[in-house]
């Protein structure tokens, strides 16, 4: 397998745009991308494109309007974890030889979609999803399960969004940009006990692409070249597996094969964007990602440690929380924080010293299964 | 209105004693539900179905304020831990009359889930079993 590496990032501000086709959404991003990357558009060989919510071949429409064409282009759907597939496919078609240059993007608009102000439900016909189950009652139910057995209060889950929320002020890509004390996020409206609002992701629009080469073609376009030093995509296993819900097995395998892949260990990881679409995720994740042991992560978040300027930051764009959940966007946008970020381009929301960062999506609500699927990339410059 | 059940195969009502149909494999014992006529643990396919017993506990639970495709909110979903060690995700009813608490005794019974427009929907929920823990 040869070395890739990331050339160009780029990305739509995510909030609330109903005027807007999705496909608007994705050529924005994707034209930032490559300019970006200093590139044409005639240069691209190969696309992968998610999304879930929108119609027939999306990505033909979004990459037509950037220039794009009359090449092999993919339609990839993974739930929350679209976005990371789509990366991770065209890390494969470099790291085998197949092509030298390609892009991933990753595209939702929330606002038009069928399930806009709507919980989100598993696919049509699953038995849970007739029940009344739906991704935001799935870890109601790990929540209310985490702090019966560890003890871990509402008040301590919230000061995950307190952070996030406080990192995604000075981000111009985030949708809230706005602080929120641990009473707005409990006292907020409740959706599915003991999740509030303000303890949820929002509803979201946006998009966001990355451009990937061999690294021999990289120096040719950059000095700075962001190495991809892991790529992974693991679907769940059968729940009846699961131990112990409040535990996420298919997010712990899938760190321990990128930290594999890597040659690296959790301890060499500088800053971290994970998937925080519910504020009791964050600290769940800790301990999944190898970060700290169990019944350590509250330290973890009460000490700073995973604040902005600590030895570990954990989401410093603002996280899903604040910055937006686009499902299909949100596994691409993490990467294109990490490679600004490892790039020294994050402006205030800059991590000192950054030279290996961790992105981590998990997704899909389907009966009988853990999760979907969970994507962990690890990047190093 | 005609009573059907939301998903064929799941559960029966014998002399009005319900009970959840899974299934048990007879090389590795994993229990399955709703049944598989494969073991999904081992793949052997000396499985036979088998009750799920009708008493069990409750592991976790939430209160949903928005409504689902068949369910107008508030409504309570949860997962009951059944002593052949799986565990059931269902609506639970009840709810507003004894608080629950995780690790209560809870009971199946068949009840009408939702109505379409010409049957009573039926399936499997949960209820705390009252003057036990």
């Amino acid at each position: 397998m040869r070395e890739v590496a990331i050339i160009g990032v780029g990305s739509t501000i995510f909030g609330k745009f109903p005027e807007k086709a999705i496909f608007e959404l994705g050529a924005e991003a994707t034209q930032a991308a490559l300019k970006d990357a200093g590139i044409s558009p005639k240069d691209i060989q190969f696309a992968y494109y998610a999304n879930l919510y929108g119609g027939m071949v999306e990505g033909q429409a979004a990459l037509r309007d950037a220039g794009i064409t009359d090449v092999e282009i993919t339609n990839v759907e993974n739930a929350c974890t679209g976005g990371a597939t789509a990366v991770r496919r065209a890390w494969y078609d470099i790291a085998s030889g197949l092509y030298d240059i390609g892009i991933a993007t990753g595209a939702e608009s929330m606002t038009t979609s069928l399930i806009a102000g709507k919980l989100i439900p598993p696919a049509k016909g699953d038995l849970s999803g007739e029940l009344g189950m739906n991704t935001m009652a799935k870890f109601a139910l790990s929540q209310r399960r985490y702090m019966d057995t560890s003890g871990v209060t509402l008040e301590q889950i919230a000061m995950v969004s307190v952070k996030n929320h406080h990192n995604g002020c000075t981000n111009p890509y985030s949708q809230y940009k706005k602080e929120f004390s641990v009473e707005d996020i409990i006292n907020s409206r409740l959706i599915c006990d003991p999740i509030t609002q303000l303890q949820s992701c929002s509803t979201t629009d946006g998009a966001a692409a990355v451009i990937l080469t061999s690294l021999n073609v990289a120096r040719r376009y950059t000095r700075k070249p962001v190495i991809i030093a892991a790529s992974v995509i693991r679907g769940g296993d059968y729940a009846f597996r699961q131990k112990d819900i409040t535990f996420s097995d298919v997010t712990y395998k899938g760190a321990k094969d990128a930290y594999t892949m890597a040659g690296i260990g959790p301890e060499d990881i500088n800053l971290c964007e994970l998937h925080d679409a519910f504020a009791v995720n964050e600290l769940q994740h800790y301990v999944e990602l190898g970060f700290c042991e169990r019944g350590e992560e509250v330290a973890l978040l009460m000490d700073g440690i995973t604040n902005i300027k600590g030895r570990l930051p954990v989401n410093p764009s603002g996280g899903l929380l604040s910055k937006g959940h686009p499902l299909s966007a949100t596994g691409v946008a993490q990467i294109d924080e990490i490679v600004w970020q490892l790039r020294g381009q994050a402006g205030n929301n800059q991590v000192p010293d950054a030279k290996v960062g961790l992105a981590h999506t998990l997704g899909g609500e389907v009966a009988d299964l853990e999760a979907g699927a969970v994507g962990v990339h690890i990047l190093k410059v | 209105m005609t009573k059907v059940p939301f998903q064929k195969g799941l559960f029966e009502e014998t002399n009005g004693e319900p009970a959840l149909i899974g299934s048990k494999c007879g090389s590795c014992g994993q229990v399955l539900f709703p049944a598989k006529s494969v073991c999904l643990n081992c793949m052997s396919t000396n499985v036979e179905s088998i009750k799920l017993s009708r008493d069990g506990k409750l592991y976790t639970f939430t209160t949903v304020y928005m409504a689902s495709e068949h369910f107008l909110p508030p409504y309570t979903v949860g997962w009951i831990e059944l002593p052949e060690d799986i565990r059931i995700f269902s609506q639970i009813r009840g709810w507003q009359e004894h608080p629950l608490k995780i690790g209560m005794y809870m009971r199946l019974y068949i009840e009408t889930l939702w109505q379409d427009e010409d049957n009573e929907v039926i399936g499997y929920v949960f209820k705390h079993v009252i003057g036990e823990a």
